[in-house]
């Protein structure tokens, strides 16, 4: 029975695309009599069914051997497509935490969306989130990856314009799928480069492909940063990053989705590609790069945002940025255990402001305060959330850091820094935003908010307990990825022996400073033309909306423009000239014709005649000789 | 006689639905239509069931003299790169009839030409004969011409001159250069098969394969010979959008692969890294237009200059995996083409207008196009080659054949592939997002008859998708053995012995020697 359920773990995801498609006569209207409630106990159901069979394979994965299941999809000429599924520890533990996070999120949703028209319209759509998901958590193939991913563009697409009738929400669906199809293109075609190197697009066959892979630097260079691009979109990283922000616009429940395990899956599908990566020093170091410019930046972005949401999502790219790092850095391990304990703390925190925000009908946090006393569950679950992102003793960023500096690689003295501040910042605004928010008098909003209703504060309390319980897993992490990770150094170096209380030390400066900072309620800005500067700079993104549009936008926009002008007047318009003179010379005839159609008409036909009679006639070879003697002469 | 009945069922079924007599209510004639594009597809199934996609040679041969003296003669069959095509084609005359209203003006004229379009690309794809394709390529203008000028817009007349234009060009410069062909190379037949294996100089061929080139390049069409296209597809109406998209347009690259890689291989390997590079301004220069149009017909038809441009690409390629792909991609954009006319028709015609500045908001579920609008994106998603739908597998194809040997120019390709999300995001976002304005809450509801069409045909994109070796397994072998080197053919004396008439006196002495040496 549990060999039976290892083994078709691929039905998973089709659970969650049965549920999609099971929401469709209530979304369309065929079936009004009910409501749109049964569609979301129908995937709340089926989520339930691949969390359940999920979690017996999981239990069962420690005591059986991994393995891979493969189906080959085409093959044609000389390309062979297979499909690939990985049966681990490790992809099985993803699809854990995204059956179980999609399960408390779809409880949550029946509270946060329960007097939406469209319940069943967006139940439809995360189950088919769902099931992208828990299909790239255990895809060993980058084709069906791939494919999973553009199909999580598709729904971040459909779910960020969930309420598509109001404007910006349309401009943030818009944004947030060609964002995203950058990125992608840029995957595909490296995976059409790498389909024509390697031997296979199978994660599993790419490392022993990288091993021994004779690519010139700069091809492999170049491979990788195509590779690079489409998990950047994914995770929201510079300069894809925008689109995270503004998908803000969407329903809640997607965006606790969003920001804790789909960005999260764009990383996971980076990590897979990391062998690529070892072939070129500077795709590495773009990573690196990437990551530090959107941890440090992100950081920077979330203190000025006066958004609930769009604080908490700038900050989640600031952690995908370390993970890009961890990444850049061969760190793999260390990557993984970043994106999990980020996407728990990350979904508990999203939890916790949606409940916020339901219950005060905002998203200003300068209109908040004095929430801690009406909603204690949600108040806790943002300290517990909030504790468990930054490097607060006893949670889990912490023992993932721990385990990061605990020798068994190399820390180089930036990362310290990068590191620590951004768990300064982070703190830092997690605490300004509790002030604003929980702290302080009550504000009109907030005055008579009440405590959120069973459905919503069920899955509340049950992520904040697990999030209490998940240090076990970076506790207990075996090596799965870096078995050669280089041993203990002795003596370690100071970064090691320091590293872990410099980052407890940084989190305290940085809670400190949140204490300490002055804020206004009032939109009153600063007065320091310095300081309104850097507010401003940060809370428009580093105005790189702007540059866009003056640049890429702007570019496309000319382009297309200069393609409908040039159609216009200069291909068409040697045409029509050309015709003009056909037309001119039909007018002279079109009193002897009834209109110029039926005259080109009669041509034709009289044309067609023409052939036929040199044909029937057998004067064909006047035509034959004619030709025969060009050709002789030529 | 199975392949004639394609082509004359259509033929005879016109006939009587002209001459039905004025007595019979005009609702018969779509029913007649529709029984006789029905009767064409039941027709396909022995055929499929017959079909062997591992012979190379002709199936279901039909061979009749017809001019001897002229070397022309009747001579139809059926191989894997017209099997596709001509199931494509009875599957979207199906379509075509289906969509168009039963109180259409002169209904009896007008479905006599559908059929009369859709039995002349039939004989096209079937003729295995050069003067033969000729004759069909040509006779299939007439009824579209008709089809224009009678039942199009407001700016008709010009469209449908500028369709006739350009197409006869194109047919007198193919004319042309199967008559050099034919000449140059001292045949007495136009017959396909031994004609493969002339031994021309290599001026001659190139010159002769320009000319067919740009006949072809008029039809599919590629840069810059394509404005008659948006013309006559804002014109037209929508069952002809979907025919012209999805099958006419067709003829043209099945001629590049047939008779330009067919007859001219050697002059179109020299060429051919032009080729790449006009196919990548073709797909740039349709892609970039596409995103400035304010109709959304004009949308998708520049969208479709872009798709038909990557079969180009793939043609140039000439490796098996790259004519296999090229072949797919033809049927692929056959379809979504004609899924995405049809639901812009069903928008025209429940809100008469296709004006992107004017539509808004059609996803509302109570008083707009709520299935239409969904069937759309899917639509569009399909043509961006979102994966899981036929799009996708038909260009990975042709990018993962031609990235080995145009690498630039399959590098911008893929880049006017991304550009195909953004014009239809564009569009989507303007006509179905939003919120739905006063002056459009009087929508009709739509029927379900009305949307049977584009769900069908949204199945097909999927299971196609997911199955991509259901198309692909009938064309592979056949698209391989084009890009074998003449050389390297195997001797074709079965061409002969084929031909029921077994005539080897047809095989002209020019060629005989080349058959020896092999």
């Amino acid at each position: 029975m549990v060999e039976l359920l290892l083994q078709n773990i691929w039905l998973i995801p089709i659970y969650g695309l049965i549920g999609a498609i099971l929401t469709l006569p209530w979304s369309f209207g065929f079936i009004r009599r009910t409501g749109p409630r049964p569609a979301a106990y129908v995937n709340l159901l089926m989520t339930l069914l691949s969390f359940l069979h999920g979690s017996i394979a999981f239990n069962a994965i420690w005591t059986h051997p991994a393995r891979q299941v493969m189906w080959q999809w085409l093959q044609v000429a000389d390309l062979t497509l297979t499909l690939k599924i990985n049966i681990s520890p490790i992809s099985l533990g993803a699809l854990e935490v995204i059956t179980g996070i999609s399960l408390l999120v779809q409880l949550y949703a029946l509270g946060y969306m329960e007097k939406d028209a469209s319940l069943a319209r967006f139940y439809g759509l995360m189950g088919l989130f769902e099931a992208a998901l828990s299909g790239l958590a255990i895809s060993d193939s980058l084709l069906m990856s791939y494919g999973l991913l553009e199909i999580l563009t598709l729904s971040t697409y459909l779910l960020v314009g969930f309420w598509y009738a109001q404007p910006l929400v349309v401009t943030a669906a818009r944004d947030a799928f060609l964002t995203k199809r950058v990125g992608d293109i840029l995957l595909l075609m490296g995976i059409v480069a790498l389909s024509n190197y390697g031997e296979g697009l199978d994660f599993s066959q790419l490392a022993s492909w990288a091993d021994d892979s004779t690519l010139p630097p700069l091809t492999a260079t170049l491979l990788g940063l195509a590779l690079i691009a489409g998990p950047t979109g994914k995770c929201a990283q510079f300069p894809l990053n925008l689109w995270l922000d503004e998908a803000m616009e969407g329903p809640n429940p997607a965006g606790i989705m969003r920001n804790s395990v789909v960005v999260s899956a764009g990383a996971y599908v980076l990590i897979q590609l990391q062998p690529v990566f070892t072939l070129s020093p500077v795709s590495e170091i773009v990573l690196i790069t990437l990551g530090t410019v959107t941890a440090v930046g992100g950081s920077l972005m979330a203190i000025a945002q006066i958004d609930i949401k769009r604080t908490m999502s700038h900050s989640t790219s600031a952690y995908i940025g370390l993970v890009f790092i961890a990444v850049g850095l061969n760190h793999v391990d260390i990557a993984l255990l970043l994106l999990f304990t980020h996407a728990i703390a990350k979904a508990l925190l999203f939890m916790s402001v949606g409940s916020i925000i339901l219950t005060t009908s905002n998203q200003n946090i300068t209109e908040m305060g004095g929430l801690w006393s009406r909603m204690p569950a949600t108040t806790t679950a943002y300290v517990v959330g909030a504790a468990s992102l930054i490097t607060a003793f006893p949670l889990g960023e912490f023992w993932t850091m721990r385990r990061w500096l605990d020798g068994a690689w190399p820390i180089p003295p930036w990362l310290l820094v990068i590191l620590g501040f951004v768990n300064i910042l982070s703190a830092m605004n997690l605490v300004r935003v509790f002030r604003l928010v929980f702290l302080g008098p009550k504000q009109p909003k907030t005055r008579r908010a009440p405590e959120v209703p069973w459905p919503m504060a069920f899955p509340l309390v049950t992520l904040t307990l697990v999030a209490l319980l998940i240090p076990t897993v970076p506790i207990r992490w075996t090596l799965w990825l870096s078995a050669g990770a280089p041993m203990l150094q002795v003596p370690p170096p100071w970064t090691i022996t320091w590293g872990l209380p410099i980052l407890i030390a940084s989190g305290v400066i940085g809670l400190l400073c949140g204490f300490w900072i002055p804020l206004q309620r009032t939109t009153a800005r600063p007065t320091q033309m310095g300081l309104r500067f850097f507010q401003d700079l940060f809370a428009y993104d580093f105005y790189i909306e702007q540059i866009y549009k003056l640049t890429v936008m702007n570019l496309v926009a000319s382009l297309s423009r200069l393609a409908v002008w040039c159609d216009r007047y200069i291909v068409d318009g040697v045409v029509n000239l050309v015709g003009l003179a056909t037309i001119f010379g039909g007018n002279t005839l079109k009193y002897n014709t009834s209109g110029q159609s039926q005259f080109y008409l009669l041509t034709i036909f009289l044309g067609v005649a023409a052939l036929f009679w040199l044909i029937f006639s057998g004067q064909w070879s006047i035509v034959t000789s004619v030709w025969s003697l060009w050709f002789a002469g030529g | 006689m199975l392949l004639s009945a394609l082509i004359w069922i259509p033929v005879l079924g016109a006939i009587a639905i002209a001459l039905l007599p004025q007595s019979v209510p005009n609702l018969w004639a779509r029913r007649m239509a529709l029984a006789i594009a029905l009767l064409v597809l039941l027709l396909l199934i022995p055929i499929t069931l017959g079909f062997n996609p591992d012979h190379l040679e002709a199936q279901f041969s039909e061979y009749l003299p017809w001019i001897g003296v002229l070397g022309l003669n009747y001579h139809l069959g059926l191989d894997g790169l017209s099997f596709p095509l001509v199931l494509l084609n009875g599957f979207l005359t199906l379509v075509a009839i289906f969509c168009t209203r039963a109180e259409i003006d002169r209904p009896r004229f007008y479905f006599s030409l559908i059929l009369l379009l859709s039995a002349g690309a039939a004989g096209a794809f079937l003729a295995q004969d050069l003067l033969l394709f000729f004759l069909f390529y040509e006779v299939e203008i007439i009824p579209l011409y008709f089809l224009i000028a009678i039942w199009g817009g407001g700016r008709r007349g010009y469209a449908a001159m500028k369709f006739l234009i350009y197409t006869a060009l194109s047919g007198i410069l193919v004319l042309a250069s199967f008559l050099g062909l034919v000449w140059a190379s001292g045949a007495k037949t136009f017959d396909y098969e031994p004609l493969r294996h002339h031994s021309l100089p290599m001026e001659v061929e190139m010159a002769l394969l320009i000319m067919l080139l740009i006949g072809l390049f008029i039809k599919i069409p590629i840069f810059p010979f394509h404005t008659w296209l948006p013309d006559a597809h804002v014109e037209a109406s929508t069952p002809v959008s979907v025919l012209l998209a999805g099958v006419l347009l067709k003829l043209g690259t099945y001629g590049l692969i047939k008779f330009g890689v067919g007859l001219f291989f050697k002059a179109w390997i020299i060429l051919a890294p032009g080729l790449a590079i006009l196919a990548t301004i073709s797909a740039l220069y349709g892609a970039f237009s596409a995103i400035a149009q304010q109709d959304m017909k004009k949308v998708v038809a520049y969208s479709s200059i872009a798709h038909m441009a990557y079969i180009l690409l793939a043609a140039a390629a000439c490796t098996p995996l790259s004519m296999t792909a090229a072949v797919f991609q033809m049927v692929s954009h056959g379809l979504i083409s004609a899924l995405l006319f049809v639901l812009v028709g069903v928008v025209y015609q429940k809100t008469g207008t296709r004006d992107v500045t004017i539509l808004r908001g059609l996803l509302n579920p109570e008083r707009g196009l709520p299935i239409t609008g969904s069937l759309m994106i899917i639509g569009v998603m399909a043509s961006a080659g979102l994966p899981g739908m036929v799009g996708f597998i038909a260009e990975f194809m042709v990018f993962r054949a031609t990235f080995a040997i145009f690498t630039i120019p399959t590098l911008i390709c893929l880049v006017g592939t991304g550009l195909t999300a953004v014009y239809f995001l564009l569009m989507v976002n303007r006509v179905f997002f939003g919120r739905l304005p006063d002056n459009l809450a009087a929508i009709p509801r739509v029927a379900f008859q009305d949307h049977l069409p584009s769900l069908v045909l949204t199945a097909l994109l999927v299971i196609f998708g997911l199955q991509p070796a259901w198309v692909v397994r009938w064309s592979e072998n056949q698209a391989t053995d084009f890009v074998v080197s003449p050389e390297l053919r195997r001797p074709t004396l079965g061409t002969a012995v084929r031909s029921p008439l077994s005539a080897p006196s047809l095989v002209a002495p020019a060629i005989s020697p080349t058959l020896s040496s092999d």
